[in-house]
């Protein structure tokens, strides 16, 4: 961000672009995945597999504004992270079932 | 009108600003292409027309032509076949087998040709995979070009969409952190002041397009980073979790193509009369046809119509591909509707805009070069604003380079699309050649020239190359205006007229003068960083 006397220091700058970039998009990627085992099938048991890849870019700018936008950064670090752990537990659940 | 508290408008500035000079280079890319490929059809028309314009998509006997080429085909490419007008109305099919590459990817082999919808010959024939049919396709390579830049800015999959969707997020962020920031939405729609200080000017363009496009650019931002997305990292993520890692089979599976049945070999359909019965129901016209299992007993035939008057959508229809008979309506994906069916279909009207034709293309258009002009001025403003850092002075250069020289590296490719064709060259490597050589000439010369300088020498080679272009292409064995007024093809005029008009007003723009980079002037400065921030 502009190094103003507004901004913040580097040291918690880049715990914040970690989390809002790479974290935030793998935790999409694991969201969208694991919607595909949480999410209703619909009448034509497709729904849980398109819903989550047509709304990829909307949980992603969530799991991004989020991780921007809360003042306590490890609260925002806890979120997503649990977010992505339940997610990617379902996915490995379901890969070792079948 | 958005109130936040102070901290999180200061984020949301931030990430507003960041997110557009970080891609903001590559966005103005993806844009600027995404701009010329909404008439990728009409630019196709434009760059190999036939002698003659047919006067439907499918003319009558089209079906039949397409039953005669395939008895020239291997019955191992029967698996599945596709069937449209492409440039200049040339019916093009590619009869093909799903296989899988070296790295387990989806691919398809087997055998395309062009058919002349007048007389229903083959015009041309290649066998191979469909990549490498796509490198041999002359007749759409010029639009081909745009499009592959727009959708992968020509890196290989999947890496080049994952970039154009990171690059659709950077998009969207700055769409919706530009809604937010905007403290007077409303007032600023219709705020274009007489600033004696361009850059003030600029501000003030900047932010009256760039607040009209909001909706379209959120619209544009979303659907596209669901089309890299969807290919790139999607459906492999689905296919691993759903179908053991099978993509061919998740896309039948989503898609709702029925499964092989009877492959009992039996004879094909009368395809004119399933096309004249689905215009029928539509009340539309055929915009494309599919088909699975050609030559067996469960040949089984989808005709994907072209959106009636008022609709966003079209219809599609099954049939069975051997007798003939109308099986179903069908929604996009899967057999009967469903949300992520119906949300899916909604995507590409809103990406393309090719719901209303040449109207409908024409918003789009003009959406789009306002957000490629947003992109451009709103890097230009935020280096204006740094100007005495040496670090943003070279950045601005490279805005300056990017803004003027890809529009210029864009269209001479047709100085090489044009005469490497009629010499029956290899043209897509010419106009890439020509793409890199000119990018890095324009790249010289930022940095020797100065940024005023710069924009006058780009835009003025871009104009006149704009006016060469129609002269060019007749040169090269296009048609000539009588010839073409003679032969119906009004297309070919009109994009002629277009491209020379560009010209004029990439000429025109000389007389402008764009800010000169200056000495800070602190109550200029802090008013447009101010305005720029409100």
């Amino acid at each position: 961000m502009q190094a103003t006397s507004n901004s913040p220091p580097s040291s918690r700058l880049w715990p914040r672009i970690v989390l809002a970039g790479p974290l935030a998009f793998i935790t999409a990627g694991l969201i969208m995945g694991g919607g595909a085992l949480w999410l209703p099938e619909g009448a034509e048991h497709i729904d849980n597999l398109v819903l989550p890849i047509v709304l990829f870019p909307a949980i992603w700018a969530l799991v991004f504004f989020y991780a921007c936008l809360d003042r306590r950064i490890g609260r925002a670090y806890w979120v997503v992270l649990i977010a992505a752990l339940v997610n990617a537990a379902l996915i490995a659940r379901h890969l070792i079932r079948s | 009108m958005v109130r936040l508290p102070q901290q999180e408008a200061r984020t949301l500035l931030a990430i507003h600003g960041w997110s557009g000079v970080l891609l903001g280079m590559l966005l103005y890319a993806v844009i600027v292409t995404g701009v010329a490929s909404v008439f990728a059809d009409e630019i196709g028309d434009w760059s190999s027309p036939l002698a003659e314009v047919p006067a439907e998509r499918f003319p009558p006997n089209s079906g039949a032509a397409l039953k005669a080429f395939a008895k020239t085909v291997d019955p191992q490419f029967y698996e599945s076949t596709f069937f449209f007008p492409r440039a200049g109305g040339r019916l093009y099919t590619f009869f093909h087998r799903h296989e899988q590459d070296a790295d387990g990817e989806p691919i398809e082999r087997g055998v395309h040709a062009d058919l002349d919808p007048a007389t229903g010959q083959v015009i041309a024939r290649h066998e191979g995979t469909g990549e490498q049919i796509e490198q041999l396709d002359a007749p759409n390579a010029l639009a081909n070009f745009f499009i592959d830049m727009h959708v992968r800015l020509h890196v290989p999959d999947p890496w080049g969409l994952l970039l154009t969707g990171m690059l659709g997020l950077a998009m969207m962020v700055a769409a919706v952190t530009g809604f937010v920031i905007h403290r007077h939405l409303i007032k600023e729609l219709f705020t274009l002041r007489r600033h004696r200080q361009k850059l003030l000017a600029m501000r003030d363009i900047h932010v009256v397009a760039g607040t009209w496009n909001l909706p379209f650019a959120f619209i544009l931002a979303f659907t596209g980073s669901f089309y890299s997305f969807s290919g790139s990292f999607g459906i492999p993520v689905m296919a691993m979790i759903a179908f053991g890692g099978d993509q061919q089979q998740a896309i039948e599976a989503i898609v709702g193509n029925p499964p092989a049945g009877d492959a009992t070999p039996a004879g094909i359909g009368d395809i004119d009369a399933m096309m004249a019965d689905a215009r029928r129901r539509a009340g539309a016209e055929v915009s494309f046809l599919a088909v699975e299992h050609w030559g067996r007993a469960d040949a089984h035939m989808t005709l994907f119509m072209m959106p009636a008057e008022g609709q966003l959508i079209g219809t599609i229809y099954t049939y069975d591909g051997v007798s003939g008979s109308w099986l179903s309506e069908k929604p996009s994906l899967g057999k009967v509707p469903s949300a992520g069916g119906t949300l899916s279909a909604l995507m590409a009207p809103l990406h393309f805009g090719n719901f209303a034709g040449i109207a409908s293309k024409a918003v789009w258009f003009a959406l789009g070069f306002a957000g490629a002009y947003v992109t451009f001025t709103g890097m230009l403003l935020w280096t204006q604003r740094r100007i005495e850092l040496p670090a943003w002075r070279r950045f601005g250069r490279g805005v300056a380079w990017v803004g003027y020289g890809l529009p210029l590296s864009l269209i001479v490719v047709g100085y090489a699309y044009f005469p490497v064709r009629a010499a029956g060259g290899d043209v897509n490597g010419a106009m890439m050649n020509l793409f890199l050589v000119t990018a890095a000439i324009s790249g010289v010369l930022a940095i020797v020239l100065s940024p005023a300088l710069l924009r006058g020498v780009l835009l003025a080679t871009t104009g006149v190359s704009l006016a060469g272009l129609p002269l060019l292409r007749w040169c090269s064995g296009g048609p000539s205006w009588p010839q073409a007024l003679a032969s119906g093809h009004l297309g070919v005029i009109a994009i002629d007229v277009a491209v020379l008009l560009a010209g004029a007003l990439c000429l025109a723009a000389l007389r402008r003068r764009r800010p000169a980079p200056r000495k800070a002037q602190p109550s200029v400065d802090a008013t447009a960083a101010g305005a720029t921030q409100a």
